[in-house]
């Protein structure tokens, strides 16, 4: 996965500043901002309708700010020289037309990423499709689907990974697969970001946090920092955001 | 543009509307071969642009086609806009993707059609004009789901217009302005209607369906960079 070499090049610091969404009358992000480092699982935490989402598709330039920053190693994602091999992004569902087979999929991407054909069945395999790859889409379980996403993500092995709720919906085997993934691309060096509502699910996986609710970032710190006194993170997390 | 390419060739419903786009024009040549006439030939390749219809359709609609919520409710559009965060750059080769494939079409179904119409003449003006009108037709249908991010309503729109109740001719009768409405004004680069309110060159037809389809291309790309995916 990671090539000989390259550890020393990578950077893939997300820096979000002062973000503020709204649609319509309501405001959904009232200037969110916080850091994501290199080497590090960062969870980015609240409840649903916090505005987990908006910002992280902000960040991906799917959708625009009203203000504020949402930074790549200093630039906007659609301003990244090479956005494939620098971020990869995993939201929701699979993220491929079901008519598709997952390997017809991998292969558009790689093709618009400017990446080697050869990197789809890489990636087939890393996630657990291997035998899939020929089937459509539309045959797949939720699970495959996110697998299929992640390995859509992985093409360009890129030095950041930003995933939307990339738990949700899991079997317990697939929750303990992609906990144990992200794992290893930190301790890679890579940057992950990763947002979640189930605060349960990710106190072993991350080691920053950073708390939303209400479109305002509530804490931020590392796992030790905003668990403080509290008996564990879930216990933390609703105390912060009962307020 | 390749990736654009290989997206279109991965979708069933390209190759039907492949189909359609050869096999519609074809087919009714081959019924009326029996029934020579000026525009044996062209009349029917102007039936036949429903084929590229669906192809400048399906190319956005897939796009935005959502997933069941059993399957994450994920769109293939936030896939692409990833792999290619220039909205302006993708756009510009789905464009020419849908395009390419239209122009290659009309080739094809106007060399089937025109082999199998009795009496037909070829003429390569004409037929310059049938494949200028298929692959403008397409963009028109792109342009247009591009602003509606959904299928149902442009195809059906656009289907019914120019197979069983066309609109935008039976307003023609009635006002001369609507002889300019693109698909009206297309059609004259290849096929004259004897019962016209407007006289139109095909030269000028060309020009008014060019303005049409710049027009629409330019509304549907601003529309596009602006709002959220």
């Amino acid at each position: 996965m990671c090539r000989p070499g390259d550890a020393g090049s990578l950077s893939g610091v997300i820096t979000i500043d002062g973000l503020v969404k709204r649609r319509g009358a309501k405001e959904i992000l009232s200037g969110v901002g916080f850091e994501a480092r290199p080497g590090r699982v960062t969870g980015f935490l609240g409840p649903n309708g916090a505005g987990k989402s908006s910002t992280l598709r902000i960040l991906l330039g799917l959708d625009r700010a009203q203000a504020g920053t949402a930074l790549i190693d200093g630039v906007p994602f659609a301003a990244l020289p090479d956005p494939v091999r620098t971020v990869g992004a995993v939201l929701d569902g699979s993220g491929a037309h079901r008519s598709r087979t997952g390997r017809a999929h991998l292969r558009w991407v790689a093709r618009a990423g400017g990446l080697p054909l050869s990197r789809v069945d890489e990636v087939l395999e890393l996630v657990g499709l291997a035998d899939a790859g020929a089937k459509r889409v539309g045959g797949y379980s939720l699970g495959m689907g996110r697998r299929l996403a992640l390995a859509t993500a992985l093409l360009g092995d890129p030095s950041v990974l930003v995933l939307d709720e990339p738990i949700n919906g899991l079997d317990p085997e697939g929750i303990r697969f992609v906990r144990t993934f992200l794992r290893e691309r930190a301790r890679a060096g890579r940057t992950v970001l990763l947002s979640s509502h189930l605060m349960g699910e990710l106190a072993e996986t991350v080691d920053d946090v950073v708390v939303i609710d209400h479109g305002r970032i509530v804490a931020q710190g590392s796992l030790a920092e905003v668990t403080g006194a509290h008996r564990n993170l879930e216990e933390a997390f609703f105390a912060l955001v009962s307020r | 543009m390749r990736a654009e390419l290989s997206k279109l060739a991965s979708l069933w419903s390209v190759w039907l509307a492949s189909a359609v786009a050869v096999l519609a024009p074809s087919g009714i040549a081959l019924l009326n071969r029996g029934v020579p006439g000026p525009d044996r030939g062209y009349q029917e390749l102007a039936f036949g642009v429903m084929g590229v219809i669906i192809l400048g359709v399906v190319a956005v609609s897939s796009e935005y086609f959502t997933e069941g919520a059993e399957s994450g409710g994920g769109r293939q559009i936030t896939t692409s806009l990833t792999a290619v965060p220039s909205r302006l750059r993708f756009l510009a080769a789905k464009a020419a993707a849908v395009a390419l494939v239209a122009a290659l079409l009309a080739v094809v179904a106007a060399t089937a059609t025109m082999s199998f119409a009795a009496g037909s003449s070829w003429e390569p003006a004409r037929l310059a004009g049938v494949v200028c009108y298929w692959t403008y037709t397409a963009l028109l249908a792109f342009g247009v789901t591009v602003l509606t991010r959904h299928g149902v309503v442009p195809l059906v729109v656009l289907l019914v217009n120019t197979s069983l109740v066309s609109v935008t001719y039976l307003l023609s009768r009635f006002f001369a302005v609507a002889g300019y409405f693109p698909d009206l004004a297309g059609a004259r680069m290849f096929v004259e209607p004897n019962d016209t309110k407007v006289e139109m060159a095909p030269i000028v037809g060309f020009l008014v369906m060019s303005g049409w389809v710049a027009a629409l291309l330019a509304i549907a790309a601003v529309v596009f960079t602006r709002r959220d995916a």
